[in-house]
């Protein structure tokens, strides 16, 4: 087995171990470290196959942006003392040591990979370009369609909530 | 993209221009009537829009979208549907609350989403067509607040739908690992050449697309959240799913299927004979025992799913692809009037009672001599789901039928008979009721004007079209079978 496919292996691993203990944790919290660390694997995997761009934009825009969306939402909706007793109790230097574990895993692949000594799996790179060549060539009609799609999904999303605020002014 | 391409895409390009108009007119003067009026011109304007494309298929718009024959005749059976969905929503709509207007542009997302479908030649647009329909549909389910029914239809849906998309996605994944293709056309020649090397992602690939379908087709045993979404969907949305997301569906199936070769794959042949018995024994069984009509149209569905499976399965067998189309295609038009006419009825009988749709049977008691009319159309919807002859739904039978025959699925036909028969008997179950005469206070049935409008078409469809077919058959052959 070349290096590289062991690299693929071990990210695989992370990568399902994490998704496993996301979905079995009883706190919110927790899992969605778990699943953070689960979309930071998967990163690694499309370096390694050779999309980088895919790479960071895993690592932007699911770990970046929306999973530290998810961890504030859960965190905000705890409010008062109570909500920070709980989240002392969360925050126990224990619960670090195991997602710090497969973090550490996929940070010393990273470097290795990043320190240029292996080729990735596939042979050829995507490069940036590549991809929005092809996002506005032969796809531009894909990237129309999705737009529509954001957009019933903002206004599905906005009537929803709103409902559900007036109800429980309603309520209270 | 060449002007030309740019006209054949006018429908879409329409119907997302009106789409963002309405919204503007949503957000500036909320008027129901006018949000209302925008559809369904918009669905209207769509329809004529698709006059200049006939003139240019088949035309390739991108490899993402192929305009041909094929999806204009499935275009305009989901525009039809769409528009009669609207009118029925108005009425429903209308006298529950304030802020119903977003409902419409939801529909009109939906049925973007439903032509993009049916006329997608490759996954990417495949997968976006079918997340925009199940996206809208969404909350389209959950719509009215109506309590636990409602939510937990809305709830079960997203989750399915959303888990049998995942399958699909990884079908596509697994199939694109064989041959780098993504394009329908250009898989046709990689099922060819790596029929033995790469036959095992091939299968198992085309195997969980098929899973995830028939999860969005609702047919055994991937049936289960049918008759919950059916019951506690508002009556209109119901028609909605029944129609134009299944017919969309079954649409693209059929075109992915048969213009990459891959339905002859012979295990997946006889996985999917395996579902087409189930869905219409269980269908037709489990509707046997139930006391809510929303229930029993939602039985009904799997079992007429089934029937559709058989003309599917004949399309891969040999010599039968042309007239496998012909059938399926004509089944489902007559799929779409009957199921739009008994939920326009289940709509109308919703009205007076805001809290909760018309489910019950016994809300259906004594319609003979409430509302006569009424109760004379829902006859005939229910006639022509069971089958009998003069109805459009008996000249849909008789065309898989043919199908069946001419491929020699034999064990299929005879599930076929033995289905129908089953069916007969909770369809005159609901006729037998609506001829009761009920003493009990009843609440008043008021027919709406809209609504009204779609009954009577629906039902002169149903009769014209049992009776004298040829017009549709027509269209059928110069339309459909292009694709062949």
């Amino acid at each position: 087995m070349s290096v590289e496919l062991f690299l693929f292996y071990l990210a695989a691993t992370v990568s399902l171990v994490s998704t496993i203990l996301a979905l079995t944790r009883y706190n919110a919290t927790h899992a969605l470290i778990y699943l953070i660390i689960s979309l930071l694997a998967s990163a690694i995997i499309f370096y390694l196959v050779g999309a980088p761009f895919a790479a960071v934009l895993e690592v932007v825009i699911y770990a970046g942006a929306i999973m530290v969306l998810f961890v504030f939402v859960v965190m905000i909706l705890n409010l008062g003392a109570r909500g920070d007793d709980l989240e002392h109790q969360w925050l126990k230097p224990g619960m670090w040591l195991f997602p710090g574990l497969l973090c550490l895993i996929l940070f010393l692949e990273m470097i290795y990979v990043l320190s240029g000594s292996s080729q990735n799996l596939a042979g050829t790179v995507v490069t940036p370009k590549e991809v929005g060549i092809k996002l506005y060539g032969p796809y531009v009609l894909a990237v129309e369609i999705a737009s529509m799609l954001l957009l019933a999904g903002l206004i599905g999303a906005y009537h929803l909530g709103r409902r559900y605020l007036v109800d429980s002014r309603k309520e209270s | 993209m060449s002007d030309q391409q740019l006209l054949a895409i006018l429908p879409h390009i329409l119907l997302t221009t009106v789409i963002l108009i309405q919204m503007m007119v949503i957000a500036f003067a909320r008027n129901l009537r006018t949000t209302v009026a925008i559809s369904v011109i918009a669905l209207i304007l769509t329809g004529l829009a698709f006059i200049p494309v006939y003139s240019l298929i088949p035309i390739m718009v991108t490899p993402l979208i192929v305009l041909d024959g094929y999806a204009i005749y499935y275009s305009g059976l989901i525009l039809m549907s769409s528009t009669a969905v609207t009118l029925m929503a108005y009425d429903y709509f209308k006298d529950r609350g304030e802020k119903q207007d977003e409902f419409f542009m939801l529909l009109l997302f939906a049925t973007l989403g439903a032509l993009i479908l049916v006329c997608s030649s490759h996954f990417a647009s495949m997968i976006l067509g079918l997340e925009l329909l199940g996206v809208s549909i969404y909350t389209m389910i959950s719509y009215p607040h109506k309590g636990l029914l409602t939510l937990e239809a809305a709830l079960k849906y997203l989750i399915l739908s959303g888990v049998s998309s995942t399958f699909i996605l990884f079908g596509a994944a697994l199939i694109y690992a064989v041959g780098g293709k993504l394009g329908f056309a250009e898989l046709a020649s990689v099922a060819l050449e790596t029929r033995d090397s790469g036959e095992i992602f091939l299968t198992a690939g085309s195997a969980l697309i098929f899973a995830g379908i028939m999860f969005k087709l609702s047919v055994t045993p991937f049936h289960m959240w049918t008759p919950d979404v059916y019951e506690g969907a508002p009556a209109p949305v119901t028609a909605f799913v029944a129609t134009v997301s299944k017919g969309a569906i079954f649409a693209i199936t059929l075109r992915l299927f048969t213009s990459s070769n891959l339905i002859e794959v012979p295990s997946i042949l006889t996985g999917l004979s395996v579902v087409a018995i189930l869905s219409m024994l269980v269908g037709n069984l489990l509707a046997l025992r139930q006391d809510n009509v929303k229930r029993i149209l939602a039985y009904s569905s799997i079992a007429h799913l089934g029937y559709l499976m058989v003309a599917f399965i004949a399309a891969g067998m040999i010599g039968g692809k042309v007239l496998a189309i012909e059938a399926s295609s004509y089944f489902l038009f007559a799929y779409f009037i009957t199921t739009l006419g008994a939920f326009g009825v289940v709509t109308i009988v919703s009205l007076p009672n805001t809290e909760a749709d018309a489910g019950d049977i016994s809300n259906y008691e004594g319609l003979f001599w409430r509302r006569p009319m009424l109760a004379i159309m829902f006859t005939l919807t229910l006639l022509s789901l069971a089958g009998i002859p003069l109805t459009v739904g008996f000249i849909g039978k008789f065309y898989i039928f043919t199908a069946g025959v001419t491929t020699t699925l034999w064990l299929l036909l005879s599930v076929v008979i033995i289905g129908s028969g089953i069916g007969i008997f909770y369809y005159l179950r609901i006729i037998f009721a609506m001829t009761k005469r009920t003493e009990t206070d009843v609440t008043k049935i008021e027919i709406p004007i809209a609504g009204g409008w779609v009954m009577a078409s629906v039902t002169a469809a149903i009769l014209f079209f049992g009776i004298y077919p040829t017009p549709i058959v027509n269209l059928i052959n110069n339309l459909v079978l292009s694709i062949t």
